[in-house]
């Protein structure tokens, strides 16, 4: 194994790390804000891909186009599902609550099955990012490089908006207490279909990236959730930078258990994070208040 | 209602479900498909004793059915064929591991309990896929026999379904005694308060500790009963999408109440037999009916009954 | 005196009645167990559904007198429910034949089933060697083809005109170290070199890694030892990473639906095994496919063709035998030389219960050669049955009674 292959692994390991970051960003930010387990996330992010294939295969065919709308899409949909359906449902127990978006997760897999088939759909990078860059020490494809830059951009962006923002502002003190925020007046309600729609948003932005790299199908979404949460855990529930972070560090765990035993590779995050949460429980930089 | 009416309702009801019980292998769509419910009526049940009564959601709960599946199989299939001797090996394993997945995730409480107990699934599994030599990996554990009991003959389907139901109402009133015992009593009053139960002086660890295997041993035995209806054992008996199977039986059909997932488990199996027989939209069906079921009631089907029949369950 | 004689007279008919045969409205019911909503719903599904019910409108409905019926039930690629499918098939259904059962856990569960029941099961879509290897037993048949036969021919195939370096990138549980076993044999007797393999989790998202690792290594050809969706990502990321400008590529399994769902400028030039492909040019194809595109408006993929091959093989069986007693069929299926559109020629053997006959290599055109819908294929080479299929001797299979 030379240095060589290390680098590239190391750079594969922010590929895949770069799709957990965005994906658990929506996440954590709607378990931190609105207290929900979204089973379905894995599902919107798949079917932030297929909005993005429709787009280019029956309406716009170009990719930038899609990158851009497709996310946007997403959030109104999100937004819609929260303002409709999931607002009836805070009053109930949390378990309840993920029993609904489980069921949810099922229905937008299935209907996707039933529209596009099982076997999935085509889906390509745009040509101005086909083709590898020699980095000198190594070719690395272009698209790869895009979704690591865009991947930082898009955390850059999530994390100046939320400190240095009035909006932002008050979406973090709703995640640290929301009764609070409603009681000095401020609409806590929109505040909480504007938070959802953000999340769901960020799934499908990442499903639109990882587009071009994986099978376009119903069930692209399911391994990743697990994934997910691990990273979330990890992370800390409802941390910003425990997202990136932990996202980053799960998708290099993986890389490298791909390396040294790849059989083990899937499992060895399982037990990085079960011993992670018997040291330090409330994950990177979560906080204590989230222990029960 | 008075307490007299209450429990005449009551032994109605018992009568009833126990009389629906012994017609059931006959009105079900298929003999094996009724022993499959009461299988998972068992492992709902175990796993409402966590969830329901010592208020913890654990996401692992395949490794202890997977257990006790791939533990009685191999009894069966390579040491002696003797049901009893399967059925005890399998809640052995499967007790000894609540044992110590019990104890090292027990420190962790709320999601960072679940996601503990997820992980612990998730290797069990591995491990599973891994050792093909034991356990056929990805192929099962093929050709596990189902030897006679005595002068039963369980080979026949609906001779092993009397059997399974006599089983499981053991199991079931066995269960009923543990939570309405002082130690179910305690278990549910460290759910609502663990300080004021600690402050009274409970060691509220040892008794989750106890729960925690008392339900991985029923879920082992349903796991031995498993691999009996199905002479094999699928690997996805350990994935944690069998986990999230008995939550969401245990949750639909109402956590606390030992019947409620009873209820569960014959309402998720029954629906998805006749519903995908009509149609391969099933899951569609299925996602619309678990998302109606939380908008339209609370408490699960037994809450339904309960606030909507006035039944007194 | 009289009532005794009516009496005697009455018992005689019904004991008559009971015993003799000849009086029971008796039927032959026909069962096909198939994933419709699973992973392999677009391959096996509906397509193979079609197939068996093609068959016996074909074949007129009836065979001996007896009226068949049909049904089917959804697997969803599960094993467990695979178990109880078949427990239901042929415990309340009493359906005297089992067909097709895609995913090989899923298919030898359902064996288990059919030895305990003492029915007829033909695995069609299921490619494990188990059926005629370790596992083996009178009550089930193995037709399309195996896990031998795709490695082994596309093996020799490449090995003698692709390139004698390979590498491969292999799925990593028994399917997937099945194959590796057949192809570094095949790959040994045409004077290969294997320079290296890696072994990838099921299901992985990111094959780059082991793609790197290959391209390092500089082999003639690439064996994706992988189906479905690992098929489908890592050929995706072997072209992202240009690997095909220096490396053939061979698959263990290739289908018209793969092609379509990821486009055929991913699959362009690649090399894979089928039984049977809707150009080929035997007796009986070209009328089957125009009839088949007649009523679906698309051809049938070999999966779908291999149905229609056994079911009317399994109701000539019953003809033959003159019976459909599942023992009285079996033995005149062992050992059945045939020829129809699907296998030509064709063989049951008795040892193992493989139907073999010739294997086709085919080859994956770019998106300019691509005149018609459904045109994805262009078939480039045969490998003849002993070469195809695996020794009887060699199998491993030790075929019991009944």
């Amino acid at each position: 194994m030379n240095i060589q292959f290390i680098i590239m692994q190391l750079f594969n390991g922010l590929i895949l790390g770069s799709i957990y970051v965005i994906l658990s960003l929506g996440l954590t930010i709607i378990f931190g804000m609105l207290g929900i387990i979204n089973f379905a996330h894995g599902a919107f992010y798949m079917f932030g891909a297929f909005v993005a294939y429709t787009i280019m295969a029956y309406l716009i065919p170009n990719f930038w186009v899609a990158l851009i709308v497709g996310p946007i899409v997403m959030a109104l949909f999100g937004a819609a599902c929260e303002a409709f359906i999931l607002r009836r449902l805070y009053n109930l127990p949390p378990l309840y609550v993920m029993l609904f978006t489980f069921g949810l997760m099922l229905v937008l897999q299935d209907f996707i099955r039933i529209v596009y088939g099982a076997a999935g759909v085509p889906f390509k990078a745009p040509a101005s990012l086909d083709g590898a860059i020699n980095l000198g020490f190594m070719f690395y494809p272009k698209y790869r490089i895009f979704l690591i830059i865009i991947t930082a951009l898009c955390s850059l962006g999530v994390w100046l908006f939320l400190s240095k923002t009035k909006l932002g502002a008050i979406i973090r003190a709703g995640t640290d207490n929301s009764v609070m925020v409603d009681a000095l007046g401020i609409n806590i309600s929109r505040i909480f279909t504007f938070v959802f729609g953000i999340g769901i948003g960020l799934a499908g932005l990442a499903g639109v990236l990882a587009a071009p790299l994986q099978n376009v199908s119903h069930l692209m979404g399911v391994d990743f959730l697990v994934d997910c949460f691990v990273v979330v855990v990890v992370g800390g529930m409802g941390s910003i930078s425990g997202s990136i972070v932990g996202g980053l560090i799960v998708g290099e765990i993986i890389a490298f258990g791909v390396m040294v035993w790849p059989p083990m590779a899937q499992t060895l995050i399982y037990i990085f994070m079960a011993a992670f949460l018997l040291i330090r429980p409330r994950g990177l930089f979560g906080r204590e208040a989230f222990h029960e | 209602m008075n307490r007299g009416a209450r429990s005449n309702q009551k032994m109605i009801l018992i009568s009833a479900a126990l009389v629906l019980a012994i017609v059931f292998p006959h009105i079900a769509p298929y003999i094996a498909l009724a022993s499959e419910i009461l299988i998972f009526a068992l492992f709902a049940m175990a796993f409402d004793l966590m969830l329901g009564y010592a208020g913890m959601l654990s996401f692992g709960h395949a490794a202890f059915f997977g257990l006790g599946a791939y533990t009685a199989g191999l009894i069966l299939k390579d040491f002696y064929p003797s049901v009893p001797l399967a059925l005890l090996g399998g809640v052995i394993a499967s007790s000894l591991a609540g044992f110590i997945i019990g104890f090292l995730s027990i420190r962790r409480r709320g999601i960072y309990f679940t996601m503990v107990t997820l992980a612990f699934g998730q290797m069990f599994y591995f491990i599973a896929f891994k050792w093909t030599g034991l356990t056929g990996g990805d192929d099962g554990l093929q050709r596990v026999p189902r030897p006679s009991l005595g002068p039963l003959d369980l080979k026949s389907q609906i001779v092993f379904y009397y059997f399974l139901l006599f089983s499981v109402i053991l199991c079931a009133i066995l269960l009923f005694r543990i939570v309405n015992s002082p130690f179910g009593k305690t278990l549910q009053a460290q759910r609502e308060n663990r300080n004021r139960a600690m402050s009274i002086g409970y060691d509220v660890d040892k008794f989750k500790l106890r729960a925690f295997i008392l339900s991985a041993f029923f879920s082992g035995l349903a796991g031995g009963f498993y691999a009996l209806l199905l002479n094999f054992v699928p690997l996805n008996s350990l994935h944690w999408t069998n986990s999230g199977e008995v939550v969401v039986m245990t949750i639909t059909g109402g956590m606390g109440t030992l019947f409620g997932p009873v209820l569960g488990a014959v309402c998720i199996i029954l629906l998805r037999d006749i519903i995908s027989n009509f149609t391969e939209s099933w899951t569609f069906i299925m996602g619309l009916l678990f998302m109606a079921a939380v908008l339209g009631f609370r408490g699960g089907i037994i809450g339904i009954l309960r606030n909507k029949l006035k039944l007194s369950i | 005196m009289s009532k005794t004689i009516q009496l005697t007279g009455m018992i005689a008919l019904l004991l008559g009645l009971l015993v003799s045969p000849a009086f029971s409205a008796e039927t032959l019911k026909i069962a096909t167990l198939t994933d419709m909503s699973g992973p392999y719903a677009e391959l096996a599904g509906w397509g193979n559904i079609n197939a068996a019910k093609m068959a016996i409108e074909d074949f007129g409905g009836k065979v001996l007198g007896m009226d068949i019926e049909y049904v089917y039930r959804d697997h969803q690629c599960k094993a467990d429910l695979s178990n109880q499918k078949a427990i239901e098939l042929y415990e309340k259904e009493k359906v005297d034949v089992i067909f097709d059962c895609p995913n090989s856990a899923s298919g030898l569960a359902v064996t288990n089933q059919a030895i305990k029941y003492k029915k007829i099961f033909f695995a069609i879509t299921s490619g494990t060697t188990r059926y005629t290897g370790d596992l083996c037993n009178r009550y089930t048949f193995h037709w399309a083809y195996n896990d031998y036969v795709l490695a082994t021919a596309a093996g020799i195939w490449a090995a003698d005109n692709l390139g004698k370096k390979w590498y491969t990138i292999t799925a990593d549980y028994a399917w997937g170290h099945d194959l590796l076993k057949h192809f570094s044999a095949a790959l040994q007797k045409r004077g290969g070199t294997l320079l290296g393999n890696e072994m990838v989790p099921l299901g992985a998202s990111d094959f780059s890694p082991f793609i790197i690792k290959a391209m390092n290594a500089k082999p003639e050809v690439l064996a994706l030892l992988n189906a479905g969706k690992d098929t489908v990502n890592s050929t995706k990321q072997a072209v992202e990473f240009g690997l095909r400008k220096q490396t053939k590529i061979v698959h263990a399994l290739l289908f018209p639906e793969d092609i379509k769902a990821a486009g055929p400028e991913v699959f362009a030039d690649n090399y894979v095994t089928a039984s049977w492909d809707w150009k080929v040019d035997q007796p009986g194809s070209k009328e089957f496919v125009a009839k088949w595109v007649k009523k679906y408006g698309r051809p049938p993929n070999w999966f779908n063709a291999g149905n229609y091959s056994c079911v009317t093989q399994y109701l000539l069986a019953v003809k033959r035998a003159g019976s459909k007693d599942p023992q009285a069929v079996i033995k005149a299926l062992e050992g059945y030389k045939f020829n129809d559109f699907f296998t030509n020629p064709g063989y049951i053997r008795a040892e193992d219960h493989k139907r073999v006959g010739k294997a086709y290599i085919l080859r994956a055109k770019k998106p300019s050669e691509i005149k018609e819908p459904w045109d994805y294929f262009q078939i480039v080479g045969e490998v003849p049955t002993e070469q195809a299929y695996q020794d009887v001797k060699e199998t491993g299979c030790k075929m019991g009674e009944f």
